[in-house]
């Protein structure tokens, strides 16, 4: 168990450091959200209007990967928190719920780069080719961990329980 | 039963020594993710570079003298090729004998994060509609029309939704489709006509951060269809005679530079296979042939009682085997997550496109990952159960 809670509290820092170094920061508000017509300045603008976009699009607009990697932070802190306390942790009711609580946060930060918030659309943007596969990498790792711990978890719960029945 | 009863003592003897199980373990991993990787990694990068030239569908492609890694790079990786060759040579080379048609293309690149691009640095081919081969035919097959003005079709990975506006160089474009993935930069490329190409470099002047320059009477490449019953490569020559200052490349010589890259990675990937697979079989060996000495008494035990020297071998190789299972099924599931996940960065690193498998193809690579590593630990497992179980039971057992 005490190897499950060294490698939660390594998904933990993996989930919470990689995206902070792999979001592409700024971009222009259209690179961003792929403009469609809604976003298309009308026939006519000029040179000087079109520049003035320009620069007021180089004022760090943040794109949907950097609020990923923002909210991954208060994935990863819970996640470590739980998988230090799974290290100390005696008590197999304990155990069990740090391990369902580590699961959980394993999936939510597969959630927030796909569903919840989202990452550039540009395929071959930083985020989408680095901090999305190392989320979902990280998120499902951090799943498959908990669950397997888990089901190890109760199998000792059961052969501590038939123990003292055996000795008694 | 009695298999039952060996393979639970199979069972007993792994648990009974963790760091050797995880050792073999390991061993099985190494050899069934590396095996799997090269695997995904260079025949994608096959499968990439066959549909990249199927979907050009030139028989030939012409291009500027000296400019034929920076055509291929600006087709594959979207490196924009910055090398031009008269508009004149097109009409030159669709005079040559055997060729049935000659298109020519311009390939143009969007702005780096500016305001009047929907997609920084995206990918354009410009294409003739009155000549093309490579879009018009999929376009009229599944849209029944060609494309007009202000009209775009895009590859695979284009960020853009279907029947949207993209704009490019302050230039709005409905994008009509988009084509069949091929792992190449020609999935996130867009697809437009000459006309449309020019129209925006109109545009560009007075609507874009920067205008888009199209030299006048000049194009990127020619693309080359030949008449039936011409051989291509004969064909290739007559126009490198004909015309001066520009290379024509036959199908199967295309993106050469990448196909030796790839060549060059197998061999490497072969020969690091080849290390990985030697140690680890030694490993194996090593392994199980301490574990046969230790249990050697126990086994001399077990033949006195009646086992046969197939049952005796049964019990150590079924170790050996469902630990390679487990080993090898941790090892294809690493090493086609792990492909599967980062492959665009894999590609961007190793500098050529690869295309990640379909789900058949897939299953066959990953079978052949998990047999290897089965077959190689049951190899080596085999040398040291086989000299222990022809033991006899009496030498066993004193020794």
């Amino acid at each position: 168990m005490r190897m499950g809670a060294v490698l939660v509290v390594a998904l933990a820092l993996v989930v919470g450091v990689v995206p902070q170094f792999s979001h592409c920061k700024t971009a222009s508000p259209m690179g961003a959200t792929a403009a469609t017509s809604s976003t298309a300045p009308a026939g006519g603008s000029t040179i000087a209007a079109v520049r003035a976009a320009a620069s007021a699009s180089t004022t760090a607009t943040p794109m949907r990967c950097y609020w990923s990697a923002r909210a991954e932070i208060g994935v990863a802190l819970p996640l470590l928190a739980g998988g230090v306390l799974l290290f100390f942790s005696r008590r197999r009711e304990a155990r069990r719920a740090l391990l369902i609580l580590a699961g959980t946060l394993g999936a939510v930060a597969m959630l927030l780069p796909t569903v919840l918030i989202g990452v550039c659309a540009q395929s071959s943007a930083v985020c989408r080719t680095t901090m999305l596969p190392t989320l979902l990498a990280a998120g499902g790792l951090t799943v498959a961990l908990s669950l397997v711990s888990l089901i190890v978890n109760e199998l000792r719960a059961e052969d501590e329980s038939v123990a003292p029945q055996l000795a008694g | 039963m009695r298999i039952r009863s060996l393979t639970g003592l199979a069972f007993h003897n792994m648990a009974g020594d963790k760091l050797r199980s995880w050792l073999l373990g390991l061993c099985a991993f190494a050899i069934a993710a590396f095996a799997l990787s090269t695997a995904l990694v260079v025949h994608g990068a096959q499968e990439s570079l066959h549909l990249a030239a199927a979907r050009l569908g030139a028989d030939i492609v012409v291009v500027p003298r000296g400019a034929e890694t920076q055509v291929d790079g600006a087709l594959l990786m979207g490196t924009v090729s910055r090398s031009w060759m008269p508009s004149a040579d097109v009409a030159r080379i669709a005079t040559v004998k055997g060729v049935a048609v000659a298109s020519p293309q311009v390939y143009l690149e969007s702005l780096s994060h500016a305001s009047c691009c929907a997609v920084s640095n995206m990918f354009v081919v410009a294409y003739d509609p009155r000549t093309d081969f490579t879009v018009e035919p999929w376009l009229r097959q599944r849209l029944d029309s060609d494309l007009g003005p202000e009209q775009a079709v895009g590859g695979s990975e284009v960020s853009v939704p279907v029947n949207h506006n993209v704009m490019l160089y302050g230039y709005t474009m409905w994008l009509r489709g988009k084509l069949e993935p091929t792992g190449t930069n020609l999935d996130q490329s867009l697809f437009i006509t000459l006309p449309t190409a020019y129209a925006m470099a109109r545009f560009s002047r007075t609507n874009a951060v920067k205008p888009l320059v199209i030299p006048r009477d000049r194009v990127s490449s020619v693309m080359i269809k030949v008449a039936p019953g011409q051989k291509p490569t004969s064909v290739a020559r007559t126009i490198g005679d004909v015309v001066p200052g520009i290379t024509a490349i036959v199908r199967p010589q295309m993106f050469a530079a990448y196909r030796e890259q790839i060549g060059g990675l197998l061999r490497g990937m072969v020969v690091v296979l080849g290390l990985l697979l030697s140690l680890s079989l030694a490993v194996v060996v090593l392994l199980l042939s301490m574990a046969a000495n230790e249990r050697r008494r126990e086994l001399g035990v077990l033949r006195a009682l009646g086992a046969t020297r197939g049952a005796v071998m049964f019990t150590l190789l079924a170790q050996a085997l469902v630990l390679a299972l487990a080993g090898g099924l941790a090892g294809v599931a690493v090493a086609a997550v792990g492909v599967g996940l980062f492959h665009t960065l894999i590609a961007a690193k190793l500098g050529f496109p690869f295309l990640f498998p379909s789900t058949g193809p897939l299953v066959a690579q990953v079978t052949i990952g998990l047999a290897l590593a089965l077959t190689a630990v049951g190899l080596a497992a085999a040398l040291p159960a086989l000299r222990i179980s022809g033991q006899e039971p009496a030498v066993s057992m004193r020794e």
